[in-house]
């Protein structure tokens, strides 16, 4: 084993891939993406697990639970915030600085009503108000009411003027309003107050949640989704590919026939008949969702296989005419021994670049089927995001469909660059 | 070569009653009409939906009526009043579906032909030109974008294609060249017209114009954009692919030698050569363009083949998936023949046997 | 056109390629003549630089990876010369071509200096018609009619000895067997009378009885139309029947060149004699010998050796070989030699080869 693997680190495609040194740059990305994936996978697996056992509760440490599915759906702050701390038009941070304000009218006009007091009511209401980690600040009611009153007076004069963004004058009033809303509020400092930053560094959906954790947290979806259909799929199809070339006759009539059949159809009218095939079945159940991802792989895996069925079935064509193989034959080795000795071995190259291959397809296919509303259904993903985004795309808001793109087209980009780098180094016409 | 065709034809047949075979009983594999009504559903509407679709009977016998039905070309009559006859859609009562999916072809190709050519035409020279600049700076820069626009979900270029050039340009230039979404069947409108009016004239002073291809502009021209700037870029790298390995040919060392210039060189002795590939390439696609781009119909609203689908399978409407399936593998299947064909007209060493 | 007056004359030629790994030079500084109606074969071993010279003659190589040296000349001698319609439109004299401009080169290649290839399965386009290839030649070398193009086409393959031509120009390629297609390469090169004709191994990959059919061919051509012939092989055999000259390469250099007749009796280059040895031979004398071979493989361009670039194959070796490349200077013989120890006596003292 370790000698195969040394074997395998000095031969010349092994040498050649590690001078190309684009591609050892995107395998770098491509690990450091998969680790992200793990992570998050991680996080969850850990929560699930302290949930039922009440072994640790994961949301005691704040920088472990950033990333998590529970994270991805929760509301950090204003709605459709930009980010890199860029303001918004003025209108719209009035409208953000009322809606804060309005939270705590709600709490503050609650009265008295059954054995609890009124205090005690707005208290609990106080409590429950949260942006992410900002909270209501921790004083006595009367005090707080008394600020809030004073605030709201303040944003009523700015809040006459027609339109705030036409009107510069306007502006230092406004910042002194936010100034003051703020002040009603405390913001988290040490860890919390840096994971807050990071929540809104993209700035925020519609929804007021964090657009950098929903983008990095796709990248668990899309990892997922990635891995397990390039792997399934490239298995499957090699296999099939395998044993229909070599052993021919009515086992090869049947791959044949299977592929062809599948293939005239288009992917994404053939995915969508197979998601149909499930919906109603237990996959399709809104209480299950860990199990809402298994049509997608299903589909994909059977539409996939095709790719790596054709190429690794002509290669197999073509070894099985290679003397050595003829040879191997001849002496009276049987035919599945020369089949997994000889032949899958030397097919291994274009497995991995065609698992490289679908690797792209599954990432891409899922966003498009999220978009049509085919794919994913909880939790998110790029395509989600991006079909999220496109009423916003009208309206001129661009940093959710922006962030979904930029760390799709990362990783999409080093597996391209991969895949180019490999067949590079694994072909045979090249020399160097 | 009509021996061929019909030959040909033949052998296709079972290969094609095995996609309907597989198509059917993967459709009914979770009830369909289960699907279609929900779990509020009382048994009666189940059982007269059931009835109404044939979908109580053995399911050989639906097969085989299946088949018939695409045998004679029969995918309901909505004029009749009986309900097999009918076939009606199931989201859209009254519609049949053979309606719905020829209602479905125009608006396709009015997209999909269009797109399909320009693209080819685009990436075929820009993938000659890279190989004959193969190495230099204007072949790295082709390649390094075209990756990386490979890279970027269709779904952005769609979505700020839609923005920029059906919003963006209207609300900041005030030209109004693209609708953002919608179609109109422009074929309707007259190809040709003389206006009176000045205004209306081309540039201003040509007296013609075309009120059915200016719908056309309104409505298609943009996804056709769009989709050519999605495709170009793979297909560049194809015909890239292609056209280097058509450069180290001995052939074309001969040629040189014979002091072909350069242009006839890649104009004449590699094209004629690249057609083979080139042809598989636009011969594949063709049956795509029948279903349509389904991304961009879906966007763009324009009611095709592509959204057809896709809202049926979202609407759950099952005799619209099971006839689309089924029509869209005998296109595929003519069209490889089809393929095998133009193979014959331009490589002399292919014969038709 | 007189014999005996140059028509070609190659001058410090050096081709390089760029690669990975560096500037490879794979000929250096070679210079030689051909005289009208001269037959000069170049001998040498694979990789010896002799495909690349002809190459560069025509300037056939990629220019995407390979230059020729700013010393290089190709100088191509135009003499006014009566052409069945030439379009002439080169003007009389010199004519360098080592950095001619394309247009130049488009009117010399296929017109002035032809070349046929190695392999006649691949070297012909296989989507246009035989008729349809050499009426290209034509067209761009010459002012026939098109019904003028089509009887010289039809002349042409009669002159090959192809059976049928009337109807073999409505053939494909892959209609035809390899002797056929490389007697069709012969007319392609042959059809717009050139002054030289540059073959690069036209027999290697046809079989033996097809290889001398093709050889008496050329040979009987050459009579006819008095072209130059730069033959490049590296058969031995076909050299002493068919050439007039030769030049011995060896990693991208001249090492010995001469008569063909002094070469085979008097080999005053240890590489040339070890090569002439090789040659298997019938005959009582050399019953139960072994075949003698060389030693060694051809060095690698990537990394030549500092001296004589046969020196650690040479059975003459001797210190300072390895230390500074010899010169190609004038040997006992009178004839140009890269050696310090040329051998100086005749071959036939010893048949069978080196001890």
């Amino acid at each position: 084993m370790l000698t195969g693997l040394k074997r395998a680190w000095e031969s010349r495609a092994a040498r050649k891939f590690r001078r190309n040194r684009m591609a050892v740059a995107a395998l770098a990305v491509i690990a450091l993406y998969l680790a992200v994936g793990l992570w998050v996978l991680s996080v969850d697996g850990l929560k699930a697990l302290g949930d039922s056992t009440g072994w640790w509760n994961v949301r005691s440490a704040p920088l472990v639970d950033a990333l998590s599915t529970e994270q991805a759906g929760a509301v950090v702050g204003p709605l459709e915030e930009p980010g890199f701390g860029i303001k918004p038009r003025p209108e719209e941070r009035l409208t953000a600085v009322k809606a804060r304000l309005d939270d705590l009218g709600k709490a503050f006009r609650l009265r008295a009503r059954g054995g609890e007091d009124r205090e005690a009511r707005i208290r609990a209401a106080l409590a429950e108000i949260n942006y992410g980690a900002v909270r209501v600040a921790d004083r006595p009611v009367e005090e707080l009411r008394a600020q809030w009153e004073a605030v709201k007076r303040q944003y009523d004069t700015i809040a006459e003027s027609p339109n705030l963004d036409r009107d510069p004058a306007a502006l230092p009033a406004l910042r002194d309003l936010e100034a003051a809303t703020a002040a009603l509020f405390t913001e988290p400092g040490g860890v919390r107050g840096f994971l807050q930053d990071f929540r809104l560094s993209l700035g925020t959906d519609r929804q007021g949640r964090s657009i950098m954790v929903k983008a990095v947290y796709s990248i668990k979806v899309a990892i997922q989704i990635g891995l397990v259909v390039a792997i399934v799929a490239t298995l499957l199809g090699a296999l099939l590919g395998a044993a229909g070339a070599f052993f021919g006759g009515w086992v090869d009539y049947f791959v044949v026939w299977l592929y062809s059949t599948l293939s005239s159809l288009p992917d994404l009218v053939l995915l969508g008949v197979l998601v149909f095939m499930f919906t109603g079945s237990v996959f399709d159940d809104v209480n299950r969702p860990y199990l809402s991802l298994v049509p997608l792989y299903v589909a994909m895996c059977l539409t996939f296989w095709i790719g790596p069925c054709r190429i690794i079935r002509g290669e197999v064509l073509k070894i099985k005419e290679l003397e050595y193989v003829q040879a191997a034959t001849a002496i009276g080795f049987s035919r599945l021994y020369v089949l997994i000795r000889h032949a899958l071995p030397n097919t291994l190259h274009l497995m991995f670049i065609n698992f490289s291959l679908l690797f792209i397809a599954a990432i891409k296919n899922e966003v498009v089927l999220s978009f049509l509303g085919l794919g994913v259904k909880s939790g998110t993903s790029w395509g989600l995001m991006i079909q999220e985004s496109t009423q916003q795309v009208i309206n001129g808001f661009y940093w959710q469909i922006g962030a979904a793109t930029a760390f799709m087209f990362v990783l999409v980009l080093a597996f391209n660059i991969l895949s180019d780098a490999l067949q590079d180094a694994f072909d045979p016409k090249h020399v160097g | 070569m009509w021996s061929f065709i019909l030959r040909r034809l033949l052998v296709s047949i079972p290969v094609y009653l095995g996609i309907i075979l597989i198509v059917m009983a993967a459709l009914r594999v979770s009830d369909p009409v289960y699907a279609y009504l929900g779990k509020n559903a009382t048994p009666e509407t189940i059982v007269a939906k059931r009835a109404a679709m044939g979908l109580d009977e053995p399911f050989l016998v639906q097969y085989a009526k299946f088949v018939g039905r695409i045998a004679t070309l029969n995918f309901g009559d909505e004029t009749s009043p009986d309900p097999r006859q009918r076939y009606e859609s199931w989201k859209y009562a009254g519609q049949s579906v053979g309606l719905k999916l020829r209602q479905a072809v125009g608006p396709s190709l009015s997209v999909t032909i269009p797109e399909l050519m320009l693209t080819t035409t685009i990436s075929v020279i820009i993938g000659m030109l890279c190989a004959y600049f193969r190495g230099t700076w204007f072949d790295r820069a082709t390649m390094a974008l075209v990756v990386m626009g490979m890279s970027v979900s269709v779904l952005v270029f769609i979505v700020l294609g839609q923005k920029l050039a059906g919003f963006s340009l209207k609300d900041a230039f005030g030209i109004d060249w693209f609708s953002p979404s919608g179609f109109e069947p422009w074929w309707e409108r007259p190809f040709l017209a003389f206006p009176g009016d000045p205004a209306e004239r081309l540039w201003g002073f040509i007296p013609v114009a075309s009120p059915a291809l200016a719908m056309w502009r309104y409505y298609c021209l943009l996804p056709v954009l769009i989709y050519v700037v999605v495709g170009v870029g793979y297909d560049t790298r194809f015909y890239r692919a292609v056209m280097v390995e058509e450069t180290g040919r001995d052939h074309i060392t001969t040629a040189r030698a014979k002091g072909a210039g350069r242009a006839k060189i890649m104009f004449v002795h590699m094209l004629k050569n690249a057609m083979i590939p080139v042809i598989t390439r636009v011969m594949i696609s063709l049956p795509f363009l029948v279903a349509g781009s389904i991304l961009l119909e879906y966007q763009f609203r324009i009611p095709g083949m592509g959204k057809l689908i896709i809202d049926a399978i979202r609407d759950k409407d099952f005799p619209i998936i099971q006839a689309f399936t089924a029509v869209f593998a005998a296109v595929f299947i003519v069209t490889n023949i089809l393929t095998d064909v133009l193979y014959a007209l331009v490589d002399p060493r292919v014969r038709l046997s | 056109m007189p014999a005996g007056e140059p028509v070609l004359s190659v001058r410090g030629l050096s081709a390089c390629f760029r690669t990975d790994l560096g500037v490879v030079t794979a000929v250096d500084d070679v210079s030689f003549d051909l005289s009208a109606g001269e037959t000069l074969a170049i001998v040498g071993e694979s990789g010896c630089g002799k495909t690349v010279t002809s190459k560069s003659i025509m300037r056939l190589l990629p220019e995407r990876n390979s230059f020729l040296s700013d010393q290089s000349r190709i100088i191509y001698h135009n003499r006014p010369r009566r052409r069945a319609a030439a379009k002439d439109r080169l003007p009389p004299g010199e004519i360098e071509l080592a950095h001619a401009d394309a247009p130049t080169m488009h009117h010399v290649r296929g017109a002035r200096i032809a070349m046929i290839f190695q392999e006649p399965m691949t070297s012909l386009n296989p989507v246009f018609t035989i008729g349809w290839q050499l009426d290209e030649a034509l067209k761009y070398h010459t002012d026939l009619s098109r019904r003028g193009r089509r009887r010289r086409a039809v002349e042409m393959l009669r002159l090959v000895e192809i059976a049928n031509p009337e109807q073999r120009i409505h053939e494909y390629p892959h209609q035809l067997s390899g002797g056929m297609r490389q007697r069709v390469m012969i007319a392609l090169a042959l059809c717009c009378e050139p002054d030289v004709l540059i073959a690069d191994e036209p027999t290697t990959a046809l079989d033996v009885t097809i290889q001398a059919q093709i050889l008496d061919l050329m040979a009987g051509l050459k009579a006819r139309l008095g072209t130059a012939i730069m033959f490049i092989t590296h058969n031995l055999g076909v050299v002493a029947q068919f050439a007039d000259r030769v030049l011995v390469m060896y990693a991208g250099r001249v090492i010995e060149s001469g008569p063909v007749r002094d070469i085979f009796h008097r080999p005053q280059h240890p590489y040339t004699r070890a090569l002439l040895d090789s040659i298997p031979r019938a005959g009582n004398r050399h019953r139960g010998r072994p075949l003698a071979t060389i030693e060694g493989i051809v060095p690698s361009l990537l990394n030549l050796p500092g001296g004589c670039k046969f020196a650690d194959r040479c059975p003459r070796r001797r210190e300072n070989c390895v230390e500074r490349e010899p010169a190609l200077e004038p040997g006992p013989d009178g004839r140009p030699v890269r050696c310090y120890y040329p051998h100086h006596e005749p071959r036939v003292a010893e048949p069978g080869g080196r001890t």
